[in-house]
């Protein structure tokens, strides 16, 4: 053993790896508990990537074949029914680990100088959590997803003049067929753990490099008291009791996958008329609602346009929050609010839908 | 409370929730299961009988109209016949019932002049009228019997395919019950006023009313329209066959149809009467009251043991049908996909059809070949449930060492961080 480490430590600089381990700590205060977010977010990640990959293998990317191929892994392949479901459900959980990281982050202002690019690089990573989502939820085939997909890609299509370029291309023809499929499984497989990959790494690097952030309120409270923040190394305190949350939501995916086993629906039928009840995934639902609920017109223009631009707004001012909070105790107040107001919509809206609002 | 206290007691509380949660999924699991033996015990009880088609209960008479108005809609208007092309020259009166039909039929009989409007239009419907009891009266100066317009109308008459006609296959049952529903107008003619009630509670007024299926029979399929009559006992299973062919086939063929002439009786109608014709029940075939069969035959009779077989036939597949789709039903809510097995119970339930068609040989052979066929299916979508049920219990095992796996390795890592050395400030 120690042979090998000191033939690897010649080749590579473990004991410069060591140091920085031996040396890395995590701030220890009353706020401590949502730094374990990110890490549950990437436990789920990680999930995904070796389901997603066991999945690869019996899946096929055509309209003809997608359902009949998810029903094999359900039925037939020994522990299909166990890595699909796990893959289904740790998807969701993966973008409600992502969601809270997100409000925790915003909440704690953990965006502040120097961080601003960590915050863009989790800002994107959400966004392509969602695409991951979206295009995921097409592939079984199944008449959900189909319906699902066409009120979802549809909705571009109100953006004037490149509306329709936008729709023709999410979908690879004028309307969702096959090869919206094929596209959709590209973009899954292939396009966005490619650009995961690269987001991803730079933000653990970023966070390793400035550590974890500590909320003003505590930075404020040292200040005061004229003690230093606590902390605790991070190996292996802190990552213990990471394992210890990962190995709660592993038993968590586990029973979910094996009581609620993810349904697989009706194979969809391009020609059928869309059943009653077609919704997004949960995630989505805020948004599906709040177009739905937008009237025809706003100011003489159209409400489903004035929608689009209105989130299009939002997501931009987010993504470049750091820039726009001068992090004043006056700007950190009004971000709360903003947050707040943004997160009570987003559930509001959410319930709506989910009690069939405006049906 | 230090640092190392509130380790412990967040360790404390994650494994709390983690028991909590692996409990409620199997409290879950339990409960699905209770349900759905529940919803499978309630499946099993017995069937209700299907309620009445909703149909008007009060036939509407025929509203007044009037002529000028009425006329503009007609289907005489739009081929270019005017008022004088029947009332004559001069102010139109009224024509007299017993000339309405040759009126009519001075056209519509006539093949050269209608093949103007319709190349394949029928020609025939004043010869057959002739024929019927309406036609017969009517020679004979009975005017209260229907003629043409009674059905049709006088001046607003559309093509029976237009859903607005009197005569369109969702019509025609109230069109005749504005007469024959109506007792006052029946009973002079020693008829039974009852027939539109009978007809309306039947399984092919559910059909054409309820699911709009325009090929189920109404009175003119089996009496005719132009040439209404009553069929005699010697047609009843000509006119059955029309539709239920396979029935019929057998029924021709069998000793029953020998028995049932030498009896006189009505052969369909002696089982199915004619116009409450409700669905079959498997329960009819018994020797005991109150069995269709009982009514007839006794355990001392010749046809006793064939009785017998069907009987037990329908009770075991019945049986099986109802234990696979059970547990079937109880597998599908646990999350198991059973398609293969409920392949084979679409199987067993079309068997199950033939074997209600074969009861109409009155014979062991075609009945216990589609029995054997429906039973080997029925056995498949058991044979798919119990799989499934295997597979299921197999999955929560699985479950049950996963989480006592995890929950060993949980206890082990609070153990550790429990005993790490306290962080150090900086």
């Amino acid at each position: 053993m120690a042979r090998t480490r000191d033939w690897l430590a010649e080749r590579l600089p473990l004991d410069a790896i060591q140091a920085a381990i031996d040396h890395k700590t995590v701030p220890q205060h009353r706020h401590s508990f949502w730094y374990y977010l990110g890490g549950m977010t990437l436990f789920f990640f990680g999930v995904q990537v070796a389901t997603g990959i066991l999945l690869l293998l019996y899946y096929r990317p055509s309209a003809t074949e997608a359902y009949d191929s998810v029903q094999f892994i359900m039925t037939r392949v020994p522990f299909g029914w166990l890595i699909r479901s796990i893959h289904s459900w740790s998807a969701n959980l993966m973008v409600g680990a992502a969601f809270v990281h997100l409000f925790s982050v915003l909440f704690l202002k953990a965006y502040r100088k120097p961080r601003e690019l960590t915050w863009i690089s989790g800002m994107l990573l959400l966004f392509i959590t969602m695409g991951f989502g979206f295009t995921g939820y097409l592939l079984p085939w199944n008449e959900l997803a189909f319906f699902a997909t066409r009120v979802g890609t549809d909705i571009p299509g109100a953006i004037p003049w490149v509306g329709d370029a936008i729709v023709t291309f999410l979908r690879g023809g004028p309307q969702v067929s096959g090869a919206t499929l094929t596209r959709f499984y590209g973009i899954h497989v292939a396009v966005l753990p490619a650009m995961t990959t690269v987001l991803l790494g730079l933000h653990l690097v970023l966070v390793q490099y400035h550590g974890m952030s500590v909320p003003p309120s505590v930075e404020a409270q040292a200040a005061r008291t004229g003690r230093p923040v606590p902390s605790m190394p991070f190996v292996p305190h802190f990552a213990l009791r990471d394992l210890f949350g990962w190995m709660v939501a592993l038993a968590l995916l586990a029973g979910l996958s094996s009581y609620l086993p993810w349904e697989l629906g009706v194979k969809a039928d391009l020609f059928a008329a869309a059943p009653a009840g077609i919704r997004p995934e949960w995630y989505f639902l805020w948004t599906f609602q709040a177009l739905k609920v937008m009237p025809g017109h706003v100011l003489g223009i159209e409400g489903e346009l004035v929608a689009i631009g209105a989130l299009s707004l939002g997501a931009i001012a987010i993504i470049v929050l750091p820039f726009l909070d001068p992090n004043t105790a006056r700007s950190r107040r009004i971000v709360n609010w903003f947050a707040t107001v943004a997160a009570l919509f987003m559930v509001a809206m959410t319930m709506w839908s989910l009690m069939g609002g405006a049906e | 409370m230090t640092n190392r206290r509130r380790w412990e007691v967040l360790a404390a509380s994650a494994l709390w929730l983690c028991a909590t949660l692996i409990m409620a999924g199997i409290m879950a699991g339990m409960m699905a299961e209770v349900m759905a033996e529940v919803m499978a015990g309630q499946n099993r009880a017995p069937a209700t009988p299907a309620a009445a088609p909703q149909v008007p209960a009060v036939v509407p008479a025929a509203a007044p109209v009037d002529p000028v108005e009425a006329y503009k809609e007609d289907v005489h208007q739009q081929s270019g016949v005017t008022c004088a092309s029947c009332h004559g020259a001069g102010a139109p009166g009224p024509i007299a019932r017993t000339r309405i039909a040759s009126l009519c039929a001075s056209c519509h009989s006539n093949p050269v002049y209608m093949r103007t409007f319709r190349p394949q239009v029928r020609t025939d419907q004043h010869s057959q009228y002739l024929t019927s009891v309406h036609g017969q009266q009517m020679a004979k100066g009975e005017t209260r019997v229907a003629t043409c317009s009674d059905c049709h109308n006088a001046h607003g008459v559309r093509p029976v395919k237009d859903a607005r006609s009197p005569v369109a296959p969702v019509n025609v049952a109230q069109t005749c019950a504005r007469c024959h529903g109506d007792g006052n107008r029946m009973t002079p003619f020693g008829r039974d006023p009852a027939v539109y009630d009978d007809w309306s509670h039947s399984v092919h007024a559910a059909a054409l009313l309820q699911r709009g299926d325009t090929s189920a029979p109404t009175c003119s399929t089996c009496h005719g329209s132009h040439g209404a009559t009553p069929p005699g006992i010697d047609s009843v299973a000509n006119i059955c066959s029309t539709c239920h062919v396979r029935e019929a086939e057998l029924y021709q063929s069998s000793t029953k149809r020998v028995a049932f002439e030498l009896a006189e009786q009505p052969a369909c109608l002696t089982c199915h009467s004619n116009h409450k014709i409700v669905h079959p029940q498997d329960a009819w075939i018994d020797l005991k009251e109150p069995a269709l069969c009982a009514t007839c035959h006794t355990d001392d009779m010749a046809g006793a043991a064939l009785i017998r077989t069907v009987r037990t036939g329908f009770d075991t597949l019945t049986t099986k049908f109802d234990a696979a789709k059970a547990l079937l039903d109880r597998a599908e809510e646990a999350g198991m996909l059973v398609d293969d097995g409920r392949s084979a119970l679409r199987e067993a339930t079309e068997q199950r059809v033939r074997l209600r068609v074969a009861v109409h040989a009155f014979a062991e052979a075609p009945f216990k070949e589609s029995l054997d066929l429906g039973v080997a299916a029925a056995d498949r979508a058991q044979q798919a449930a119990d799989a499934a049920m295997k597979e299921l219990n197999f999955r929560r095992r699985g479950l049950a060492l996963a989480t006592l796996v995890i929950l060993g390795f949980l206890l082990t890592l609070a153990v550790k961080i429990r005993r790490l050395p306290p962080p150090t400030s900086p």
